[in-house]
């Protein structure tokens, strides 16, 4: 036995030697005997049991052999399978690991029971088959068996060779032999060799545990408890990947060597950016074997507190995360010290190490301007650091006259033409301080640099310009934002790698993958997949774009003008600005357009800044508006800086130059300066805010004051182009044609009312006297004054009507209807003061209401406004044009007419007494002097029924009763437009409530029903409240609801006739209500 | 591009009008109501004929008479990469805005051929190349529609001249063209 033993060492040490000298690759080495083996715990390595490798090689043969001795043989075997030793492979991957595992419960299990049956051993074979490919005998397991059993013999470094019996090493027979059949196999056709393994493997094919392909499932590969333990064994921070230098240097030098280590492998995890820094982690099987190998060694501190790894969690150990590189031009952010923390910094130089980089920065300085000057000095006479209170110094460049001022002994270095200074201990080249830093005092992701920040970085060309470095900003936020942005739909092109210039649409994006259905090129057609890293959005000229994601133009919507790789510069929709922004941040808009809109505030809008300063929008931006103030100045303003918006004032109308009207929406061209022309968009006082889209800068917008413009267009443009004439049309017209076109001013007849009347003069020399009116023409009065025997010629314009007993203001001229003119000024409460006196009555006698009632200026009047739209009629016209661009004039002579919706008929409804008082003058007008509308009930009771059906051309004489009411208002606008007349409104007038309620004192004021009810019921009283209207305090009471009750159906305009006021009042006859005294009802209204 | 399109208006009105020429209103307000307007997609540049003109219906509630009129009308879609002609209306340093008829646009500086340069101090203020082509407010240009954009009764387009035979009328004609030119002289 003893000799077969020596033999048998020897021939493991030659097998072993065998295989070194031929080099064999580690790919003939079968797994259950590859090295893994006797790191499997089931043999201890041999120099550690004893000291003796050899010895212990022997007794472990002993032990094996005991058991197997007899089937011992054929050795030629083993020498092929067996696999050199490699102590020193301490980098292990996982597949070994799990080889290992494998081989370790094989060796547990013929280690347990030699004698297994051969089905048992048979699976085994499966794994010695694979293993012996190149074998081509046909061998007894139980061969198999001692072979692997000497295998562990075998296994020796070769160091132990030197152990060796005498001849051993020299014994070649072995060898050659070997040598002998592999010439042989290697000269077999590959044909015969693929039949002699078909035939070797066929039988066993089934019933593999593990194929013998290259592929194995991954979680077969996972390690498991029989695997050697991982432990984390704490190191310096930042020291990690020395500590593991460190430990495979100590390898090396104690390889073969007594102390050699036990460790499988060792590693650091992710370096400095890791979650995990501060460890190493190192594999091996018995913690006792990591604190031999670590002790002593720098940074590692393997006396702390290990810490096992659990199994589950060491796969993830090895999992490899891709450090981006840092390259000289990319942006980072400081984290130390406290005053830059958070700071953007450039990289301008990496180490080789790349943990340690060179970078610039915007120094905050304060030039030692809060330096406690009494801060206690230490011995050294240098004061004693304090932290730094308050607010960090704002971010500046260095200052060399700044620096001198308080702190020149710590500035030096400095030459002119370099720009380079040390100040403080810190270098400043250009005005940036340039620093050593270390990688982990550095975030590198996620820096994501606003385009503020980053101009901070642009070095100014000598020619002014600004050249931003765009490709290395595009470097560091591309890395931030690269997968977010992509959409299906997105029209997308690859920049790099293989599939460079593909160019397809995104069809779907999972994380950072996207499916594309590429569209030009050889792969047209085809589906690929391909990562975000290389691709960018495809746009071409004239797309339009709308920005989104991070940029500083995030929602502006453009089209595209240029792109250069991934820029794409587009002209802005709004204001005719060019923008390059990455394509990256861009998406294809829809055709609609930005909203162009921050809260309530649009482009173009109007508003009020402060109480003297009111502003033009002319640029929405994210979250600030730019305005143009009626200076002429551009500000940026917050939303909540802007105290309220001004609602654009429709009709605001103003005067240009020339005294011509204009209007928003009318073009004007600026007399002098740059003889600008725009549309007017907003007319406030002297202002216009004018727009001219081909202007660029604001929008288009400027301003200017309406005296320095003059319309464009032609005078009237605008009122003829508000609808083809009705008047050539109307039927009622044609029947009734108004023959020579303006009506000549009504003339008064008989004796001039206005004679022997009291008057103040208003205007010229003798203003503010008291007089009479001794004599009058159309025009001009004598009169008498009070103060002074003298009489003097004064213009009729000039006069004020007083009054003679109550001193009030009246209009000579005026019939009744005046107090309706007068009562939409009037508030209720008067109303009930007036009624309560007998004032009313007086009222009733003044001779304006008086001589009304003969005047009937409504027949006169009656359609001067036909053609003569603007003037007021009458006497009044021969005066006072003005009255005639009074608004209520200018509402009132504008026809609602369907082409025009805009305007309302009697847009100045809510002043137009006109209407109550057209309401009761049924065309007596003659009897109805008094207007003021009250009466009209018991007309109205009379023959409401005939009113109503007349005929509009008819009914017009009538309607312009209001006449006397300085305000003419809308009843001028009547007979400025004839079409007006058929309006169902004015057939309706009659039986307004407004009549109705006249007579119900009642609810105005309590004493005056009785007066007023006892009378009969019927027409008679009625007049009353109307002279009350002349007269001044009783003429109130009428008259609100004169005002009240057509006001809605004015308002409503030409269709108005649904309103209550008109239509619910219809059916009854107003004589009914006044004589049902039901009151109530009507002052709802 | 031109087109001939068969289209449809819906045309109302006021009682006033009712009579024996209302047809003649309704077209007469046909015209005034869509001839020179743009629709977002096109611009209806006349009208050649109605169609048809259906009965008037009385709208309940203002008693205006609505009537369907089927009409032909010439419209012009101004297509991206179409060339027209165009008159310059306003130059400044990042481009300049033209008018091809009713549509207004405006070329980049971007879309300008590199030697055609803004020249600020010209009175006025002019691109050129200091040969032979000015383009100046006033100026005939012949343009490529590279992209166009709807807006609320109107259109608005983006174009190029960076490309051969476009620009104003001297670029128009390459030496080549005038050569020929000369030579039929």
């Amino acid at each position: 036995m003893g000799a077969s033993q020596g033999e048998h060492l020897s021939l493991n040490f030659s097998q072993l030697f065998d295989n070194k000298t031929m080099a064999s690759p580690s790919e003939d080495v079968s797994p259950p005997d590859s090295p893994a083996s006797d790191g499997s715990g089931t043999m201890p390595s041999p120099g550690r049991v004893d000291g003796s490798p050899a010895i212990a090689r022997r007794q472990s043969e002993d032990r094996l052999d005991a058991g197997n001795d007899d089937e011992d043989e054929d050795p030629e075997e083993e020498g092929e399978e067996t696999a050199p030793r490699e102590d020193d492979d301490d980098e292990e991957d996982e597949e070994d690991d799990d080889e290992e595992e494998i081989t370790a419960s094989v060796l547990t299990f013929t280690g347990s029971s030699k004698k297994a049956p051969r089905e048992r051993r048979n699976q085994f074979l499966d794994v010695e088959a694979e293993v012996d490919e190149d074998e081509d005998e046909n061998e007894d397991d139980e061969d198999e068996l001692n072979e692997l059993k000497d295998n562990f013999i075998a296994d020796t470094h070769p160091d132990d060779l030197a152990d060796l019996p005498v001849g051993g090493e020299t014994d070649d027979r072995r060898h050659r032999e070997l040598d002998r059949r592999r010439e042989m196999e290697a000269s077999l056709d590959a044909e015969k060799q693929a039949e002699i393994l078909r035939q070797r493997y066929s039988k066993i094919r089934t019933g593999r545990a593990l194929g013998d392909s290259a592929v194995v499932p991954k979680r077969l590969l996972l390690p498991s408890v029989d695997d050697p333990s991982i432990w984390a064994v704490r190191c310096k921070e930042g020291k990690e990947r020395e500590a593991v230098f460190a430990i495979m240097k100590r390898i090396e030098e104690r390889m073969g060597t007594k102390e050699e280590l036990a460790i499988t492998s060792a590693f650091e995890r992710g370096g400095t950016h890791s979650t995990m820094k501060g460890f190493i982690y190192v594999e091996a099987q018995r913690q006792a074997d990591i604190m031999v190998a670590l002790t002593d060694l720098m940074n590692v501190y393997p006396r702390t507190k290990m810490m096992l790894v659990e199994i589950k969690e060491m796969p993830d150990l090895l999992r490899v995360t891709k450090t981006p590189a840092l390259e000289p031009g990319a942006y980072v952010r400081l984290k130390r010290p406290p005053k830059y923390a958070g700071d953007l910094a450039q990289v301008i130089d990496v180490t080789d190490t790349g943990l340690e980089l060179r970078v610039r920065f915007v120094p905050r300085l304060d030039y030692g301007l809060h330096e406690d000057v009494n801060a206690p000095t230490d011995a050294f006479g240098a004061k004693r650091k304090r932290p730094v209170a308050g607010p960090r110094p704002p971010q500046r460049l260095f200052s060399e006259v700044e620096a001198r001022k308080r702190h020149s002994k710590l500035l030096g270095g400095g030459t002119a033409g370099a720009k380079s200074w040390n100040y403080a201990g810190d270098e400043y080249v250009n005005g940036y301080c340039e620093k050593e830093v270390k990688l982990q005092t550095l975030i590198v992701k996620d820096v994501n640099p606003t385009l503020e920040e980053v101009t901070r970085f642009a070095s100014g060309a000598e020619d002014g310009t600004e050249n931003l470095d765009l490709n290395a900003l595009a470097a560091s936020l591309k890395a931030s934002t690269a997968n977010a942005s992509y959409l299906p739909g997105d029209i997308i092109e690859v920049y790099e790698d293989e599939q460079k210039g593909v160019i397809g649409k995104a069809i779907s994006v999972q994380a950072d993958i996207v499916t594309m259905a590429v569209s030009e090129g050889d792969l047209k057609g085809q589906t690929i997949e391909v990562p975000v890293k290389g691709l960018r959005k495809r746009f071409r000229n004239g797309d339009h774009v709308k920005v989104i994601g991070g940029s500083r133009f995030r929602d502006e919507v453009g089209m595209v003008v240029k792109i250069s790789e991934d820029r794409v510069t587009l002209l802005s929709d709004h204001g005719n600005t060019e923008i390059t922004v990455f394509s990256k941040d861009l998406r294809e808009a829809s055709d609609s357009g930005g909203s162009g809109s921050l809260g309530k505030f649009e482009l173009w809008d109007l508003v009020q800044l402060d109480p003297s300063t009111v502003a033009c929008i002319v640029k929405v931006d994210r979250e600030s508006l730019v305005v143009l103030d009626q200076n002429n100045q551009t500000r940026t303003v917050m939303p909540s800086q802007i105290s309220n918006k001004l609602e654009k004032r429709r009709h605001a109308v103003a005067t240009d130059r020339n005294g011509n009207e204009i209007r928003l929406d009318e073009t004007v061209k600026e007399n002098g300066g740059e003889a600008r022309s725009g549309k007017i968009i907003h007319i406030h006082r002297a202002y216009l805010f004018l727009r001219n889209p081909s202007q660029n800068e604001n929008a288009g917008v400027f301003v200017t004051r309406t005296t320095a413009v003059s319309s464009v267009a032609a005078k009237g443009a605008v009122t003829a182009s508000t609808g083809p004439d009705l008047t050539s049309m109307n039927p009622a017209m044609k029947r009734n044609p108004a023959t020579g076109g303006d009506m000549a001013p009504p003339k008064s007849f008989g004796r001039d009312r206005s004679i022997g009347q009291t008057v103040t003069i208003r205007k010229g020399p003798y203003k503010g006297l008291l007089g009479i009116v001794k004599e009058a023409t159309d025009s001009n009065a004598r009169v008498e004054l009070h103060t002074k025997n003298k009489t003097v010629n004064v213009s009729k314009d000039d006069l004020a009507f007083k009054d003679k007993l109550t001193g009030q203001e009246f209009n000579p001229n005026s019939r009744g209807g005046f107090g309706g003119g007068r009562g939409g000024a009037t508030p209720r409460g008067r109303g009930g003061l007036g009624s309560a006196t007998p004032g009313g009555w007086d009222g009733g006698r003044t001779p304006g209401a008086a001589g009304g009632v003969e005047r009937t200026p409504a027949w006169g009047a009656r359609t001067p406004a036909v053609a003569n739209g603007g003037r007021t009629p009458a006497w009044k016209s021969s005066g006072d044009n003005a009255g005639g661009r009074t608004p209520g004039w200018a509402d009132g002579s504008r026809t609602v007419n369907p082409y025009d919706g805009s305007r309302t008929s009697y847009g100045g409804g809510n002043r137009t007494p006109a209407w109550s008082s057209g309401a009761k003058t049924p065309a007596y007008g003659v009897s109805d002097g008094f207007a003021a509308g009250s009466k009209t009930p018991g007309y109205g009771g009379g023959g409401n029924d005939t009113w109503g059906s007349k005929t509009p051309a008819y009914q017009q004489p009538a309607s312009n009763d209001n006449w006397g009411s300085n305000q003419q208002q809308s009843n001028n606008g009547w007979g400025a437009n004839s079409y007006d007349a058929p309006t169902p409104g004015v057939n309706m007038s009659a039986p307004t409530p407004a009549a109705m309620n006249a007579p119900t004192p009642g609810a105005y004021s309590a004493p005056t029903p009785a007066p007023y009810n006892a009378p009969t019921p019927a027409a008679a009283p009625t007049p009353a409240p109307g002279w009350g209207g002349g007269g001044g305090g009783g003429w109130g009471a009428p008259t609100p609801q004169a005002m009240d009750a057509p006001t809605p159906g004015a308002q409503q305009g030409y269709y108005a006739a649904p309103t209550p006021g008109a239509y619910g009042a219809m059916p009854e006859t107003p004589a009914a209500n006044w004589q049902d005294d039901n009151q109530p009802r009507y002052t709802d209204n | 591009m031109f087109f001939v399109l068969s289209l449809t208006h819906q045309v109302t009105l006021h009682p006033s009008y009712f009579g024996r020429n209302m047809h003649e209103l309704v077209t007469g307000k046909l015209l005034k109501d869509v001839e020179g307007t743009c629709t977002g997609r096109y611009f209806i540049i006349t009208i050649m004929d109605t169609v048809d003109i259906s009965e008037g219906r009385i709208l309940p509630g203002s008693g205006l008479a609505e009537f369907t009129v089927h009409y032909r009308a010439v419209v012009w879609r101004p297509f991206k990469g179409e060339t027209v002609d165009a008159i310059v209306t306003s130059v400044n340093a990042v481009g300049f805005f033209a008018d091809a008829g009713p549509l207004p646009l405006f070329v980049s500086s971007h879309l300008i051929p590199t030697d055609i340069k803004f020249d600020p101090n010209a009175t006025p203020p002019q691109f050129t190349n200091n040969e032979d082509s000015v383009i100046e407010v006033g100026t005939h240009v012949r343009v490529k529609l590279i992209g166009t954009r709807a807006e609320v009764g109107g259109m608005y387009a983006i174009a190029s001249i960076r490309e051969d035979y476009l620009g104003s009328p001297a670029n128009e004609l390459p030496d080549v063209y005038k050569a020929d030119h000369e030579q039929l002289d």
